[in-house]
């Protein structure tokens, strides 16, 4: 669906492609016109905006665990164990 | 333990694949005899491949361990599933090339592990997710909302905890999980991401746009729940 405004590239197409800006997975040209379009279209900005603000929120709340250091200790003892025979 | 489809560092295993030359996870056979070996890697002792081990690998444990947790969703399974990793990866690391991407073939161990062994042992259904590329396109489709909800939308899931987040997560379909968690939690590349789970990238991207598709609506509900959203306020 369109928002109602002309552009060179339709709405619905940019919306389609909006994962792969924000993953970095376009080539130079369609970043390029995914761009412009953006700077033409208000609401497809901000759908951008939401999920370039979802990835970051994943990224930022679910990684980071620490694995336990007896974990570690045992890996590095079953690594030398494994080399000594 | 289960015999593994693709063990690291066997010829022909998929680890050794190079799909378009693109990426290289582990030391490709075809080409190995017409380049020079890796530096040292001739006359490297064990010792010396242990303490290149140790420097190189031992450092991702943490990110390794914290993808694990996400696949398996408890910690004593996290914790086996890294470890056997792990010592699989040590007795691979031979035919481990230096230069190439340590942290792709480790999560592709990983994975594999994952997949060859716990999962069978969870007996946990194995959903079946709709790969049809036109679909998400179809599915992305969708119009834009209005801009007063999407700004409300995204202060609701900011005032999120964590173990709301990592929840929903939790809640994706494994291979929806896995390809989310990927990209956006490890920044992995669509092409990285299709070595690790041994999938056609359409499939990575299918996968990609569903599973955040869901977890964007269900961390909604879940702001909605804890009143960070109004009911109206909800775009969808």
């Amino acid at each position: 669906m369109s928002c109602g405004d002309p552009h060179d590239t339709d709405c619905r197409e940019v919306l389609a492609e909006l994962w792969l800006l924000l993953d970095n997975e376009c080539d130079h040209a369609r970043r390029e016109l995914l761009r412009r379009h953006l700077d033409d279209c208000g609401p497809c900005l901000e759908e951008f905006g939401l999920e370039e603000h979802l990835k970051a929120l994943l990224a930022r709340k679910c990684g980071g665990d620490h694995a336990p250091d007896a974990l570690k200790q045992r890996l590095r003892q079953s690594i030398r164990e494994i080399m000594m025979r | 333990m289960p015999a593994d489809s693709a063990k690291p560092g066997q010829p022909g295993s998929s680890l050794d694949r190079t799909p378009e030359g693109t990426i290289v996870l582990g030391a490709p056979r075809a080409t190995s005899e017409e380049l020079p070996p890796p530096e040292g890697a001739e006359q490297e002792t064990p010792e010396q491949r242990t303490a290149r081990f140790e420097r190189d690998a031992m450092p991702l444990l943490d990110q390794l361990y914290a993808a694990a947790l996400r696949m398996t969703r408890n910690p004593p399974d996290a914790e086996d599933l890294v470890q056997e990793t792990y010592l699989k990866a040590y007795g691979a690391f031979a035919s481990f090339r230096a230069g190439t991407n340590l942290r792709a073939w480790l999560y592709r161990i990983l994975t594999n592990t994952y997949i060859n062994g716990y999962r069978k042992r969870q007996r946990q259904p194995v959903e079946q997710p709709s790969e049809e590329i036109t679909d998400w396109q179809l599915a992305q489709a969708a119009q834009h909302t209005s801009s007063g909800l999407r700004s409300a939308e995204m202060d609701a899931l900011d005032r999120l905890p964590d173990s709301d987040v990592k929840d929903a997560l939790s809640q994706l379909a494994e291979d929806f999980r896995m390809a989310v968690y990927l990209a956006d939690v490890e920044g992995f590349a669509y092409k990285e991401i299709a070595e690790i789970m041994g999938t056609p990238i359409g499939t990575v991207m299918s996968r990609l746009h569903r599973g955040r598709k869901q977890l964007r609506d269900m961390l909604t509900g879940v702001a909605r729940e804890r009143g960070f959203l109004r009911d109206a306020e909800v775009a969808s």
